[in-house]
Order: C-alpha cells, then sequence, then structure tokens
C-alpha cells in the first residue's frame, strides 16, 4: 500500500509572489510542498492531509545561491546541490550534513528549506549545521520579504502565519570561521541520526579560538544552540576543551522518549560527537 | 490535474491528483512495473527511477513535481530482443542477480553513477547504492558487477 492521500490539489506556481499570493488566499487548507521527502509521508505520521499543496518546484529564483562573506542559498536547493555548492570552512559542517543525511535518492530530492520547516522532525540534519553557523531564514509572506534568525524561526515553525515561505538561508562565512558535523546511527547510513552535532569555532591568527557555537539535533524535539564556552580560549582541536564543552552541551539537554533510542542514550554521545566534530577542526585549518 | 513529462524519451501526459506518486503512475497507467513498491516510504530503493538523470524513490516523487522533467525506468534502458546495457550484463555476468525483486532500483542507480563518474571503485559503488535495499545477493556481486561495467574490473 502506497501510505499518501492521493487527493489533495497541487498547484505550481511560477513566481514567489504568486505561491504566496495561492498560500495566503487558501490559509490553513494549504501548505509549501518542496521535494515532498516529509510531505509524502504524511499518512505514516498520522496526520490528515492538507486539502492543497503549493509546489514551489517551478519558481527557478528558489534555486539560486550565491558565495561569499555570507553564503545565500535558495530555499529550494536539494541536499545533493549543497554538497557541491558552498565551499569553504564556515560550510563545511552544513556540506557534510547534507551528504550524511538519508540516501542519494533522497538527498537528491530533499531540499534546504523542507529541512528546516518540516514540523515535528527532530532528526533533521541540516539544522544542527545551519544553527552553529549562525544562520538566518529569508522569508516571503502577505507583508513583503523579512528576516530572522533560524533559532527564532524554529521555535515557532509550528504556528508560522499561513501565506509565508522560505526564499533563502544565508550563512555568515567569515575569515577564520571553521565547522564540522558528525552523527551517530544505529547502523551506518540512511537512517535519522540518534543524535547529531554542528560545531562552529572562529580562530584567530594564533590559532586560538575566540568564539565558538555549537548545535545539537534529534535529542530534543527541536535541535537548539547550547553552551560553548569551554571551547574559547583554547588552541583550536583542543581535546580536553572539546570534552568539556560535551558535558556543559549535553547536562543541558532535555531528551525525547521515541522506540528509536533511549533518552538518556541520546544525550551520552552527545559529547563524543562533539569531541568527534572538534577534532576535525585543525585539519580543516591546515588545508 | 494533468503533468506533461518526458517518460523514456516519449512525451507523456498523467491525467491524475498532484500528490499522486510518480511510482502509481508508471506502474498503473503506463504499465511499467519495472519500479517496484517495496517500502513505500523511501527506505528500500526499490522504486528508483531517474528524473533529470538523478535516482529519486518513485514511491516518495509527488507526480506535480515530474513537469517538464525526464523520467527514466527501467523499461527504457533497452529494448526488447536489443543488446542489454552494460550495468544490465554485468550483473548477469557476476551473479548479481537473485530473485530481482531490486534489481530494477540497482540497475538505475549504477545506471546513474556510471553516466556521471568516469571510472567507478568499490567504494564509490557500495556508496551510491547505500539507498538500494537487496535481501538475497549480499550486495558483493553487484559491487562486483558496478565496479566492472565501468570498466575497471581489476578493483572489484
Ligand atoms: C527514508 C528517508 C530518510 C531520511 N533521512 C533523513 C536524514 O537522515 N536526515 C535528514 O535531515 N533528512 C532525512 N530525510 C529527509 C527529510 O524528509 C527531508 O530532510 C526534509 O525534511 C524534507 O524536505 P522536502 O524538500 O522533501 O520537504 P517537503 O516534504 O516538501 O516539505 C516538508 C515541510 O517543509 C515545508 N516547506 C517546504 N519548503 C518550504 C518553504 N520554502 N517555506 C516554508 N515551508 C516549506 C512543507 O510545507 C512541509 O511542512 C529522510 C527522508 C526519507 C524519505
Ligand atoms: S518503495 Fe520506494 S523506497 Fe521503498
Ligand atoms: S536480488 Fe532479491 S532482493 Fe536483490
Amino acid at each position: 500500500m502506497l501510505t499518501t492521500v492521493v487527493s489533495p490539489d497541487v498547484r505550481s506556481p511560477g513566481s514567489i509572489d504568486d505561491a504566496v499570493r495561492q498560500l495566503t488566499d487558501l490559509g490553513a487548507d494549504a501548505m509549501p510542498l518542496a521535494g515532498g521527502t516529509w510531505i509524502m509521508r504524511a499518512g505514516l505520521r498520522g496526520e490528515t492531509p492538507r486539502r492543497c499543496y503549493v509546489s514551489l518546484d517551478r519558481i527557478a529564483e528558489l534555486r539560486r545561491y550565491s558565495v561569499g562573506d555570507v553564503v545565500e542559498l535558495g530555499a529550494q536547493l536539494t541536499h545533493r546541490d549543497l554538497t557541491s555548492i558552498t565551499t569553504g570552512p564556515a560550510a563545511t559542517a552544513l556540506r557534510q550534513a547534507a551528504a550524511l543525511s538519508a540516501f542519494p535518492q533522497v538527498r537528491n530530492v530533499a531540499t534546504l528549506a523542507g529541512n528546516i520547516a518540516a514540523t515535528g522532525f527532530a532528526a533533521a540534519d541540516l539544522v544542527p549545521a545551519l544553527l552553529a553557523g549562525q544562520a538566518e531564514v529569508e522569508l516571503a509572506g502577505p507583508e513583503g520579504p523579512h528576516r530572522t534568525t533560524l533559532a527564532s524561526y524554529l521555535t515557532s515553525r509550528d504556528q508560522r502565519p499561513s501565506g509565508e515561505l522560505i526564499t533563502a538561508v544565508r550563512l555568515p562565512a567569515p575569515p577564520g570561521r571553521f565547522s564540522a558535523f558528525e552523527r551517530l546511527t544505529v547502523r551506518v547510513g540512511g537512517e535519522y541520526a540518534v543524535a547529531n552535532v554542528a560545531v562552529s569555532v572562529d580562530v584567530d591568527a594564533g590559532g586560538s579560538v575566540h568564539d565558538a557555537r555549537i548545535a545539537v539535533g534529534a535529542v530534543e524535539p527541536v535541535a537548539t544552540l547550547g553552551p560553548a564556552r569551554a571551547l574559547i580560549g583554547h588552541p583550536v582541536g583542543d581535546d580536553d576543551a572539546a570534552q568539556a564543552a560535551g558535558e556543559a552541551v549535553a547536562a543541558g539537554l532535555t531528551p525525547r522518549e521515541d522506540p528509536d533510542a533511549p533518552g538518556w542514550y541520546r544525550v551520552a554521545v552527545v559529547p563524543t560527537l562533539v569531541r568527534r566534530a572538534v577534532a576535525q577542526l585543525p585539519q580543516l585549518i591546515d588545508h | 490535474m494533468s503533468y506533461s513529462f518526458t517518460l523514456n524519451g516519449q512525451t507523456v501526459e498523467a491525467t491524475t491528483p498532484g500528490l499522486t506518486p510518480l511510482l502509481t503512475v508508471l506502474r498503473d497507467q503506463h504499465g511499467l512495473q519495472g519500479a517496484k513498491l517495496g517500502c513505500g516510504e523511501g527506505r528500500c530503493g526499490s522504486c528508483t527511477v531517474l528524473v533529470d538523470d538523478q535516482p529519486v524513490a518513485a514511491c516518495l516523487f509527488p507526480v506535480a513535481n515530474v513537469a517538464g522533467r525526464a523520467v527514466r525506468t527501467v523499461e527504457g534502458l533497452a529494448a526488447p530482443g536489443a543488446p542489454l546495457t552494460p550495468v544490465q550484463d554485468a550483473l548477469l555476468d557476476h551473479g548479481g542477480v537473485q530473485c530481482g525483486a531490486c534489481i530494477p532500483g540497482v540497475v538505475m542507480t549504477l545506471t546513474a553513477l556510471l553516466e556521471s563518474e568516469p571510472a567507478v571503485d568499490a567504494a564509490t559503488a557500495k556508496e551510491a547504492l547505500t539507498g538500494n535495499i537487496c535481501r538475497c545477493t549480499g550486495y558483493v556481486k553487484i559491487v562486483e558487477a558496478a565496479v566492472a561495467a565501468s570498466g575497471r574490473g581489476d578493483q572489484a
């Protein structure tokens, strides 16, 4: 049995303005459709499908990107796109997260914005990479375009106003910023993470960390930033500092319980994932 | 709604609700039964087809998003009676086919891989196949076949 209900209508507008207009008119009856890898499984999760979906597939501007001191990534870029277009050490975590998520058949289809906006998806891999990188989301809506931090979008993602659309994600890439991503799955690939971790650091000329962020996904219902102070003032890659930071981050987590993994286990693996991510950083600097 | 796309090189029209999985359209409207419904949730790869030359899980691909694109299925690789493709030949030669349920998906994944990578080694083939589950062969023969088909039989 295919698990989706096939009756909903799909509209395919050709511009952001038309998509916003259609989503606004339809209100709570509709939602955006990106790659569909989350929406097409709504039935499996016991969710009632919307009456209408507004596909973003024909909106070419949502696939644009640019690189520079800020990497600007269109909402409709796929995980596969992200593995190739995002260059530079500030985006390493994002590249790694995109490459490690799911399988080729899903990575070729699932989008950047779909990963961020999938309500109830705790294990999204791109999200911690973007959070640690201080990403912002650009939104279009009935009130016009605006911008907000990813962190604030995530905590409100199940109550966003109708008519709103993520159009792009902005990832700052200042000189001296390095990042890395790690995740643990029960088998090797193609599964949701037990926990996923991204570390992003700003390093001074002497190789010492002067600012740092650690984000953790899959443990709590929504990925969060944890305390990364323990990394600051230490040489990049310092293992003791990483262990201390990992423990501090783990101590602040309230894990969810679900059949895939007990909550205590999700928390217990976090310090090791932080250490592994931090251990990657010096190699990036040497490059 | 009606969606126009090319299917194995021919323009076709699917008149069906836009959220219908591409797999349903291929099997029920076009009689193409190569791609199989296994898990129906993107995990097994038995429904793998190519959309614009990239492998996708047809069980999760809404037909609305196929409009204007090119879909290729295992049936489009070799006409009946015509020679098989190097990937298909290699799978047979290496004993990579047992019950065959996974094979149309495996063939499409490897077809895309060989089209995009000039030389495939075992590690690349395994990575490409992470979304294709085979319950029979243990994968070794399939990986050997992939390497052989790309002309690098020495690395199997
Ligand atoms: C078997 C399987 C395994 C997977 N494993 C992983 C994994 O390990 N890690 C991982 O990160 N992902 C994984 N995923 C993929 C997951 O489904 C996607 O990462 C993602 O959440 C969905 O992207 P999509 O483009 O398919 O979104 P869709 O299904 O189209 O949409 C998802 C949600 O986002 C909303 N949305 C989409 N675009 C926008 C926009 N521009 N603005 C506002 N809202 C929008 C939709 O309305 C919907 O609510 C897996 C998927 C499958 C099928
Ligand atoms: S049937 Fe599509 S991935 Fe299993
Ligand atoms: S040959 Fe039987 S599942 Fe692969």
